[in-house]
């Protein structure tokens, strides 16, 4: 699995808010991908999208609820087909899976097109290993395995490189001029690439879909690559998480709107791919192979428990961080491993463990836009207040997120809170303080203005001013002013 | 060439993975507490349900194709409405004029025994080569031949309305490179291939799949527009792996 630096959220989240470079990027994915989802859905209108999202959800629960059920009538169907399904518990065991495929069949050169989950194995240094050249395909996928990067998002894994930073990565690697054109550094990579997909013997595919009815994997892209990764080889291996089942080919069609629309905003995308099965003997062209592999990886985890079991219907279309406000400030590679965002923020806690990554969902202010963005309406506010739930209350020390401090001030804070005298108390103090403040001379932890505090001077304050501002006690309180109101009226 | 073995097992074995996933379920038993109603429809139910399809399409076809033509124009097909066999003809050689594409490759559909452009573009010095196996040509001499053209031309197995999509159905005959590797392709579209959404057109390959014994070939592709990226900044750019210019003839 690649490195896991989910610990490091905060020195990392706080370093990508100071990237300039990084912020014009993310801005991009707000004005890019958003405007254009939202346009998208105005098209059909809300009573017919809430219908599909409704749809859509429904066939998610119905199928990880009977998981068993279709992955055996998958198995059953990609088998009749002439297809081979695998089952692999673990990152590792996929990995060798894919692995004794390459060096059973004499495998040089392999092509992939986009896979999450391939990322989530990290299945390339593997191949690299027993001598298979690995060359990603999709084109934000081949910037960053130029750049030795990893995908900042589920759709456009590139977003944060500016083309300047793409036109200097090709003159290193490929040695060519400095050309910063983008439409010439695409069709750069074309070229590159044309050569490798004819060249190739296995291609490796991701899978959007799997078709329970009959044994096909679905494929959802733009660029082509999809298509001559599992047309110009002689062997393809699709690659996915088993959670990836539907029922049946007629479930599709709610998957092909909602998808398309929610990650691009496009009615469709320029290819749908259907493979069922290795090219039959007549046919004119197509892999002699076919196989599935169709991971674990911590996934029974999450189906394990109720509270979260939703987290499996996700179609990985990136609508939830296309609008997260956290997303857009922090960037993807703060989150520290594969799944960026608020669904990363459920998703990589249970494939990697709590205790590794307790920050992330803590890295939301449940403001619940990426609810209302989901086209399968996964409630992701619910579950990251679950996994707080979880980590504050865990009883192993490591992986507790409230240390005793902080919940001395919350009992302290219950306190204040339920005694209407204490409350009035510390409110006179507090302002006596924010007072006696301007005496103290070279030193003000208020804002010019005087309406916030940014750096309170002492814990637990001073903790929380941190990376955030609190509001100053104002002159009147609520209390106050009522009771003033009050009285007026009374008179 | 290493023969593959078949029907190795690799990874866990079936059995097990299943246990473990019905174990993570909190479950006992196998099969769906309620059957899902879409899996247990019969071939006659199926058949019934196309039925009705092909009797929907027959009285809407003419604001179909109007549908398509639209649809198919904002997915980023260029649209020619033919009236005839000789108008589309035409158009396909002002394409390939325009185009400078001196190889073409097509594949062997029947809508070419209909709209004959063979001689026509071989009339304007283009060659032209059939994309079907035989004992001259091998899969390896068509696939160089595919890499040299400048154009490919298909049929359609369907176009669908509601997204403005092609959809062909790779078998003999018919390619999967002929529509992806040149950089121009046309496609020709019979008024009788047109569906009007994607219901309808899965309810049709669920309904051959069964037909046909639990087998409907090995690929199936929707086209839509122009191959495209926006990897870079967000900016798109068309024809990054795929043809760059689409052309979408409907005959009729």
């Amino acid at each position: 699995m690649p490195e896991i630096k989910t610990e490091q959220f905060f020195a990392a989240s706080a370093a990508a808010m100071k990237n300039p470079k990084l912020r014009r990027a993310l801005d991009r994915v707000g004005s890019g991908f958003d405007v254009a989802r939202i346009s998208a859905i105005d098209e059909v209108t809300p009573e017919v999208w809430e219908q599909w999202r409704q749809q859509g959800r429904d066939i998610k629960v119905h199928t990880i609820e009977h998981l068993d059920y279709y992955l055996d009538l998958l198995y059953t169907n990609v088998t009749a087909a002439g297809g081979q399904l695998h089952f692999a518990n673990d990152a590792s065991q996929a990995n060798e899976i894919v692995a004794h495929i390459a060096r059973t069949r004499n495998v040089k050169v392999a092509t992939k097109s986009k896979s999450m989950v391939s990322e989530e194995l990290e299945l390339n240094p593997v191949l690299e290993a027993i001598g298979v050249e690995v060359w990603e395909t999709d084109l934000g996928e081949y910037i960053i395995q130029l750049a030795k990067e990893t995908p900042s998002h589920l759709v456009a894994p590139a977003l944060h490189k500016s083309k300047e930073d793409v036109a200097e990565l090709f003159t290193e690697k490929l040695g060519i001029p400095y050309d910063e054109d983008i439409f010439h550094m695409a069709a750069t990579a074309r070229t590159v690439l044309r050569d490798k997909f004819m060249e190739a013997d296995l291609g490796i595919s991701g899978a959007n879909f799997v078709v329970a009815e009959t044994g096909t994997l679905v494929i959802i892209t733009n660029e082509g690559n999809g298509r001559l990764c599992t047309s110009a080889p002689r062997i393809h291996i699709g690659i996915t998480g088993m959670e990836k089942v539907i029922p049946s080919m007629q479930d599709l069609a709610v998957f092909l709107r909602l998808l398309p629309r929610s990650a691009t905003g496009q009615r469709i995308t320029s290819y749908v791919s259907m493979i069922t099965g290795p090219r039959r003997s007549d046919d004119e062209d197509g892999p002699e192979e076919f196989h599935l592999v169709l991971v674990d990886n911590g996934r029974s985890r999450m189906l394990a428990d109720p509270a979260l079991r939703e987290a499996l219907n996700c179609i990985r279309c990136g609508a939830c961080l296309n609008i997260c406000p956290v997303y857009q400030r922090i960037g993807g590679h703060a989150y520290g491993w594969v799944y960026p965002g608020p669904i990363g923020a459920v998703v990589s806690p249970m494939l990697i463990g709590l205790k590794q990554a307790k920050e992330l969902p803590q890295a939301s202010s449940l403001c619940g836009a990426c609810r209302e963005v989901c086209p399968v309406k996964i409630d992701i506010p619910r579950m990251l207040l679950d996994l707080r739930h979880k980590s504050a209350e865990s009883p192993d020390k490591s992986q507790r997120s409230a240390k005793a401090a902080e919940r001395t001030v919350a009992r302290l804070y219950a306190m204040l809170m339920s005694s209407p005298r204490l409350l009035r108390l510390a409110v006179r103090c507090g302002r006596f303080l924010q007072k006696a403040e301007r005496f103290i001379p070279f030193f003000s932890p208020l804002s010019k203005d005087g309406k916030w505090i940014k750096n309170a001077p002492l814990p637990p304050l001073s903790k929380w001013t941190r990376s955030r501002d609190l509001p100053t006690l104002p002159k009147q309180t609520f209390h106050e002013v009522w009771q003033k109101e009050l009285s007026r009226d009374d008179s | 060439m290493t023969t593959p073995e078949t029907n190795e097992t690799l990874g866990v074995p079936k059995a097990e993975f299943l246990q473990s996933v019905r174990q993570a379920l909190g479950r006992e038993d196998v099969p769906p507490a309620e059957p899902y109603p879409r899996l247990t429809e019969t071939q006659a139910e199926l058949e019934d349900q196309a039925a009705q399809i092909r009797r929907r399409l027959e009285e809407n076809l003419p604001a179909l194709l109007d549908k398509l033509a639209e649809m198919a124009a904002l997915g980023g097909w260029k649209v020619h409405r033919a009236s005839g066999v000789e108008e589309a003809i035409g158009y396909i050689e002002s394409v390939a004029r325009e185009s400078g594409a001196t190889n073409i490759v097509r594949s062997a559909q029947d809508v070419f025994d209909q709209v004959p452009v063979d001689a026509a573009l071989t009339n304007l010095g283009l060659k032209v080569t059939t994309v079907l196996r035989d004992e001259a040509n091998t899969r390896e001499a068509l696939r160089e031949e595919i890499r040299q053209a400048g154009i490919g031309i298909t049929g359609a197995d369907y176009a669908l309305a509601e997204t403005g999509s092609l959809i062909i159905l790779p078998r003999r005959g018919l390619s999967r490179l002929v529509s992806l590797v040149p950089p121009v392709h046309i496609a020709l579209v019979r008024p009788e291939e047109v569906l009007e959404s994607l219901d309808d057109l899965f309810l049709l390959r669920r309904l051959e799949y069964h037909q046909r014994g639990g087998e409907m070939g090995s690929y199936l592709n929707f086209i839509t527009g122009p191959s495209r990226t926006a990897d870079i900044e967000m900016t798109i750019v068309e024809g990054v792996h795929g043809p760059k210019e689409v052309h979408m003839v409907i005959l009729g």
